[in-house]
């Protein structure tokens, strides 16, 4: 008989921050917890050697080479760590993906404050009708410039961060600030 | 720096059978499948112990979300007993010390082979469904790359002219199972080869639906509350098998999908194909205290 397998510590961390990724893509808006506060737990789930990454945080630099991925330029980089985002200008560079592979679509983590600032309007798959949050911590004009920038199925995708709380923001979701 | 920095401690086997970088593949493609609800994205689609073709695109993804308090249920056309479910659900359990269930009810993570289940699945709950032919498109246009462009631009002309040709035929659509249905209104998807009766169940769901094939290497997913619309004509309703007035002969449960069983004298029996549901309603018929969810078709018809 097979001893009964025991996670370690990696897998358990990848394991949880990837339930509260997939849970928060999947339904916008709606918070979860990851395992640790700040993006470490989110490269523990996503990154590896096959990524090419940006990071806008110097911090995360060493974390980020540890894992074996390209540190590439923005518009080159899949997955973009852009830490508390003080200008629009990275959101124009973000790779967007083609029609024929929207899944080359970058991903975006940002750090915001939830809970306050901009009060906002979700509507789109996973959202139960509509569903106010409020987002605060992001550039004046952001969102315009999101929903300017995004040719759906081409786009990126947004996972918010404040602490341990993740909140979702898929390309497939509109958002109309109030 | 030091070896040991850059090492792992050694182990026997990694949890949940795939390594980490299968499982940080399969991650990155499971997100974007959800941000684009219904299209297809290429993933690597690693080997496992089985033939490719008997759901190693459902294994794969339940061995990537899986761990050991995560509750799984795994059915093949509605049962829980047959062959293939029950070898997938031991190997589930085997490599991750999960524990296992039959009743819906008590699952966190359902995998299926062509079917859905007959109660109202959770907002907590997965369903992850094995799909042997992604391509909603191959019957119009065998060449993928001539098909993946037809995605692209949204070109589904074709589609309605088999779905009228078969009307003009046949006098109705031939198409029993993996009925096409459109995605948040922008992408056609196969939603594997669920009976008709089962595609409405996928509408504005609660639950998530990742639909993953792994010979095909495609992986696409349904978040909830995701419109799943069948397609049709204005004029010819969609319509689901007629089972609704239907009784299993084993548990006396009507209203629900049945799988007819021919008989010696020509006619024709039926047993509920969801077989748990069929043990719960004979062990409620007993007297023992079952409870029953909430189901998606009432008195065998879909509440709209």
């Amino acid at each position: 008989m097979l001893t009964t397998p025991v996670p370690n510590p990696d897998e358990t961390l990848a394991n949880r921050a990837f339930d509260a990724l997939l849970w928060a893509l999947s339904r916008p808006g709606l918070p979860r917890d990851l395992p640790t506060a700040g993006e470490t737990a989110i490269i523990a789930a996503l990154i590896d050697r096959e990524c090419r990454v940006f990071s806008a945080d110097p911090a995360l630099i060493p974390l980020l080479a540890e894992t074996g991925a390209e540190i590439a330029d923005l518009p080159q980089a899949d997955h973009v760590f852009l830490g508390a985002l003080g200008s629009l200008a990275p959101l124009s560079q973000l790779g967007l993906g083609s029609d024929l592979y929207p899944d080359d679509g970058a991903t975006a983590v940002i750090r915001v404050n939830l809970g306050s600032g901009d009060r906002l309007r979700l509507t789109g798959p996973g959202v139960d009708g509509a569903l106010d949050l409020q987002i605060g911590g992001l550039p004046g004009g952001f969102w315009q410039a999101r929903r300017e920038r995004i040719r759906y199925p081409m786009g990126f995708d947004l996972i918010l961060i404040d602490g341990t709380r993740v909140v979702g923001i898929p390309r497939s979701t509109s958002v109309e600030v109030l | 720096m030091s070896l040991s920095t850059l090492t792992k401690p050694w182990e026997a086997m990694n949890y949940g059978f795939l390594d980490a970088s299968a499982k940080r593949e399969l991650r990155r493609k499971m997100l974007k499948a959800v941000a684009v609800p219904g299209c297809q994205m290429p993933y690597a689609s690693r080997e496992v112990p089985m033939a490719r073709g008997w759901g190693t695109g459902g294994l794969q993804v339940s061995l990537t979300l899986i761990n050991p308090q995560t509750r799984v249920k795994v059915i093949d056309q509605g049962a829980d007993d047959s062959v293939n479910a029950a070898s997938i659900r031991r190997f589930l359990a085997r490599v991750s010390g999960a524990p296992t269930t039959m009743d819906t009810l008590e699952a966190d993570l359902i995998q299926s082979r062509h079917r859905v289940p007959e109660e109202i699945m959770r907002e907590d709950q997965v369903l992850v469904l094995q799909v042997p032919n992604p391509e909603p498109l191959r019957p119009v246009q065998p060449n993928m790359s001539i098909a993946r462009q037809m995605h692209a631009d949204a070109d589904y002309g074709r589609m309605w002219l088999q779905l009228y040709e078969q009307i003009l035929r046949s006098g109705r659509v031939m198409q029993g199972a993996s009925y096409p249905s459109l995605v948040n209104g922008r992408h056609v998807m196969t939603p594997s080869p669920i009976p008709r009766w089962d595609v409405p169940k996928l509408n504005m769901a609660k639950h998530l639906t990742i639909l993953s094939a792994g010979r095909e290497k495609r992986i696409h997913a349904v978040p909830p509350f995701t419109r799943v619309e069948p397609l049709v004509f204005d004029d010819v309703p969609y319509r689901v098998e007629d089972h609704g007035g239907l009784t299993c002969i084993r548990s006396g449960a009507t209203g629900f999908f049945m799988n007819e069983i021919p008989q010696e004298d020509g006619t024709s029996a039926y047993e509920i194909s969801d077989s748990e549901f069929g043990v719960k309603t004979i062990r409620a018929a007993e007297g023992e205290d079952i409870r029953f969810g909430d189901t998606w078709y009432k008195d065998g018809e879909m509440p709209q």
